[in-house]
């Protein structure tokens, strides 16, 4: 045997240029996402849809999956779930309204605070993962619980309510509230109104006005924190220590990566999504209610799945996480467009699920050189 | 082929004959009915029938919406998705005015037709701009009944609340403990969805306090459990039962004499009025002046028969 | 042989290992030279594995003394062993298959450059020297973004290897990197052995095949029952003595002479 061997192994097959830029973990997310594009301009086309009120709708929901499926894939590819994210959104938007509008403390003060909490909630959640060893699936299981009670129990132990409405008029003239709360580019719209091209209110104090008067900054966040998170993840030396934690945390121990830190680190940063998430809604809508964000932990699972990550942990990508969020919203408002009745969205969805999940796999093996 | 050519010929002189106002008749109006409900609520099956029922009838085209998991933040997008898609009407309920009436005006304000069903009040309805409202004020059913059970002799209860998160729920049992004149206090539990824990919860509520007189219950997602719960404890007929809410079992029970008495809030008015108001309202300008309470009306034992034969279809 | 000219980098003696009532390790005395390969050979359960593991800084003797060039050591943590420059490639836990051999080269000491208050992880930088690594081992990488998982079992332990080499080891524990490859992936695996003793780093092989622990050793250390059964140097035993001394038994005691007496 001679002692170098500069020659390539014959049995690498030689790959395209194309190929290569083809097999990328997000191309599940990406097939899926003009897969489903091309289906509602064929089926719903002319449905309103597409109009400027229809794509603000559909990517306001899909915004919304974003942020937290950002957090989510995050802390996925860390090698944990965080199953406590949908029981967070009520916790967090109960606690904003408590501090506002029952203590009658400022709402940008309100905000911070509840920022603080759950992300210190966050952090007790992972350090109870790392320190214990548990399954996380177990740990943030127990928190989905907790927190969903205190989110029932402090509003109607101190407002004999479990809606708190009120916020919006507190808000009003706080500095912070409009960084989750407001819209941006309005001149735009009403410029663009003005040339006939997005329509306006017929009638009402409004009228005149274009129905779509710029867009929502929950729409920046999302765009924001998954731009953060993708370069975070794989552009910096702290994102090759969150795929080491959860692609093997014992070697990653052996050279030295600060396993624990970037699993517990992970867990805020998902709890901080999550309060993204809630912020901007109880901003919106003025009122934070008990049974926000039901089931929404499992929809961030699923947008990161479709978006190519691997449950177990050590794979996936930001970038295809948002792409199955923009999946999960299009379809959900989207079948409505399309006339289907409401009831068939979870086939959709699991029909979707399933897809993606397979050509996922699929596309892994060949990235990975699984067998 | 030659059929679907005279539809279009027809949707388009309707159309045209719609845009001018002449009041005429038309056809392939569209109402969209958006709901609080969560998937789980069976009860809605009844709105989902009049619904149809009146569509079939007035040869509209109906849609049915509900946030699946019944989170209110997902109704309102699905007021404004069905904005988007341009209908002649929304029908929607009301069940939280601080999430609900900004996507309600705006959809008002892009020129659709709102009518207000359901949850909410009058006065809410009137402040969105929607046209009307037809449903039953949940306080004063509740209040109505705290009277009736006050007349016959009850001093305490337990409300079984299984939408806790909901406004409209809590309003029916403070309402229900204004009309006894006692504090409401403790003596609303949070039973949550699910029939066994309902029942369990019911249970537990009653060997704590036995010295409580009434049950009332807010449908028949507490109904139906609480049936059970009481028949275990062998107090099935002896204590005073009430209930918000019609279904099958709800029914039988009032025939056993279980419960005393129903209130019959007529869902099947609230879907189906809607759509044939709107209707005429878009084909011929005519628009009833007021307000339709669907309900209050108590069913007791007397007078079963229709209400049990139609009961979850249309009762 | 010129490596014997030298002190050596780790002495390890008498070491005792206890797990409780279990005696793992019961007196093993080990050293290793610069530019020597000591392979460590015993039939499995001997100890190689606590032995390993001890030298590595993951256990710590019950008794016995460490002595790091020349000065009595006591490792905390594996990191503390490997600060000192003594680098461990297991078996299993050598690489991430799911992430590039770029990151896994690097893991845990990323290349950073600054972009004003921002710092990035210096991809170019780590791309290349990765690629130059690997090319000096003999493996021409098709990319360096492409997965652990796609090499070889030879392969990876190549990186590993190149991975320690890179980061100043001085001493190079190989845990049985042979045990699961075929013929010509030892081969490959073997000559990169050479490669890196060449270098000047000393190179502890643990391995039971005596084949391959001929083909690059310097010395050879059988380990049976937690003991020192003896070392030879190259050239002093044959294999069918090496293969019979590490299956223990009666013909031990014949080969007792050539060892040296050390038993």
């Amino acid at each position: 045997m001679s002692s170098t061997r500069a020659t390539v192994d014959e049995r690498i097959k030689e790959t395209s240029k194309l190929r290569k830029a083809l097999i990328r973990p997000e191309l599940g997310a990406i097939v899926g996402t003009v897969a489903v594009f091309a289906f509602f301009i064929a089926f719903a086309g002319d449905s309103g849809m597409f109009n400027a009120q229809g794509v603000l709708n559909w990517s306001t929901v899909s915004a919304q999956f974003v942020i937290i499926a950002v957090g989510a894939c995050m802390l996925m590819i860390a090698g944990e779930f965080d199953l406590s994210v949908g029981s967070m959104i009520g916790f967090a938007g109960m606690s904003i309204a408590i501090i506002s509008v029952t203590l009658g403390w400022p709402v940008w003060l309100a905000i911070l605070l509840t920022f603080a909490l759950c992300i210190a909630v966050g952090a007790l959640n992972g350090f109870i993962v790392v320190r214990t060893g548990l399954p996380s699936f177990i740990v943030s299981l127990a928190f989905l619980f907790i927190l969903r009670g205190f989110t029932i129990f402090f509003p109607q132990l101190i407002e004999r309510r479990t809606i708190i409405g009120g916020i919006s008029e507190r808000a009003e003239g706080d500095w912070l509230a409009p960084v989750f709360g407001g819209k941006v580019g309005g001149p735009i719209f009403d410029w663009m109104a003005s040339q006939g091209l997005i329509a306006v209110f017929e009638r009402g104090t409004r009228a005149g006005e274009p129905i779509v008067n710029g867009i929502p900054m929950l729409i920046i966040w999302a765009l924001g924190l998954m731009i953060l998170a993708h370069v975070v993840l794989t552009r910096t030396q702290f994102g090759n220590w969150i795929f080491a934690a959860g692609g093997d945390a014992q070697a990653a121990r052996y050279v030295g990566v600060p396993v624990n830190r970037v699993k517990i680190l992970m867990f805020m940063f998902t709890a901080f999504c999550a309060c993204v998430f809630a912020t901007c809604q109880v901003m919106e809508f003025g009122s934070a209610g008990a049974d926000r964000g039901l089931l929404k932990e499992f929809e961030a699972i699923i947008a990161v799945v479709i978006g190519g990550a691997l449950l177990t942990g050590g794979y996936g990508s930001v970038i295809g996480a948002a792409l199955g969020a923009l999946i999960f919203g299009v379809v959900q408002q989207g079948l409505f467009f399309a006339g289907v009745e409401s009831s068939l969205f979870r086939v959709f969805l699991g029909v979707i699920l399933l897809f993606a999940v397979i050509l996922n796999t699929y596309i892994r093996r060949i990235i990975t050189g699984e067998r | 082929m030659k059929a679907a050519l005279k539809k279009i010929a027809v949707t388009a002189v309707a159309a045209s004959a719609l845009m001018s106002a002449s009041g005429a008749f038309a056809e392939g109006e569209r109402y969209v009915l958006v709901s609080h409900a969560p998937d789980s609520d069976s009860w809605w099956n009844t709105i989902k029938n009049g619904l149809a029922l009146a569509g079939e009838q007035m040869d509209v085209t109906v849609e049915y919406r509900n946030p699946p998991t019944g989170d209110l933040a997902d109704m309102a997008r699905i007021i404004e998705q069905a904005a988007a898609s341009a209908p002649h009407g929304i029908i929607t309920t009301l069940a939280d005015p601080d999430v609900l009436s900004g996507p309600i005006r705006a959809a008002v304000d892009s020129g659709i037709d709102v009518i207000i069903i359901n949850s909410g009040t009058p006065d809410q309805a009137r402040e969105l701009g929607a046209l009307m409202y037809v449903g039953q004020p949940e306080y004063d059913a509740g209040f109505a009944a705290g009277q009736r059970a006050a007349g016959d002799g009850v001093a305490s209860f337990l409300c079984v609340n299984h939408y806790i998160s909901s406004p409209s729920s809590t309003e029916r049992c403070q309402g229900f403990a204004d009309g006894l004149g006692v504090e409401l206090g403790n003596q609303m539990i949070d039973s949550g969805q699910d029939p066994s824990e309902i029942q369990n919860r019911v249970m537990a509520y009653l060997n704590a306090n036995p010295d409580t007189d009434a049950v009332l219950t807010l449908g028949p997602t507490s109904a139906d459990p609480t049936i059970l719960a009481l028949d275990q404890m062998g107090l099935a007929g002896d204590i005073y039962f009430g209930t918000f809410d019609l279904g099958g079992d709800i029914v039988q029970a009032i025939r056993d004499g279980v419960i005393a008495w129903g209130i019959d809030q007529q869902p099947f008015l609230q879907a189906y009025l809607p759509v044939i108001v709107l209707t005429n309202y878009h084909r011929f300008g005519v628009l009833p002046g007021n307000n339709i309470n669907s309900g209050p009306g108590f069913v007791t034992a007397d007078a079963l028969d229709l209400v049990a034969e139609l009961a979850g279809e249309y009762r | 042989m010129s490596s014997f000219d030298h002190n050596p980098i780790v002495e390890m003696r008498n070491i005792e290992k206890h797990f409780g009532p279990v005696i793992a390790l019961n007196g093993v005395s080990f050293d290793i030279r610069p530019g020597e390969c000591h392979c460590l050979l015993g039939d499995n359960g001997a100890g190689k594995s606590t032995f390993i593991k001890t030298m590595a800084g993951v256990h710590k003797p019950t008794r016995g003394e460490i002595l790091f060039e020349g000065r009595q050591m006591s490792f905390d943590s594996p990191r503390d062993a490997m600060e000192a420059g003594i680098a461990t490639v297991y078996q299993d836990l050598a690489m991430i298959p799911l992430m590039s051999v770029t990151r896994n080269f690097w893991m845990g000491r990323e290349p950073v450059k600054r972009f004003g208050p921002f710092k990035f992880m210096d991809f170019k930088t780590a791309n290349d020297v990765t690629m130059e690594e690997m090319r000096k081992m003999g493996i021409n990488l098709r990319s360096p973004d492409q997965a652990v998982g796609t090499l070889s079992g030879g392969e990876r332990q190549t990186v590993a290897i190149a991975r320690a080499v890179h980061f100043g080891a001085k001493v190079l524990i190989l845990d049985e990197p042979t045990s699961a490859l075929g013929v010509r992936q030892t081969a490959n695996v073997l000559s990169t052995i050479d490669k890196v003793r060449k270098s000047g780093i000393g190179i502890v092989f643990i391995t039971h095949n005596v084949r391959h622990a001929l083909a690059v050793g310097d010395r050879f250390t059988v380990l049976n029952r937690g003991k020192t059964l003896g070392t030879a140097q190259r050239g002093q035993i044959t294999p069918e003595e090496l293969q019979d001394l590490m299956a223990g038994g009666q013909e031990m005691v014949a080969l007792e002479g050539s060892l040296g007496g050390t038993v």
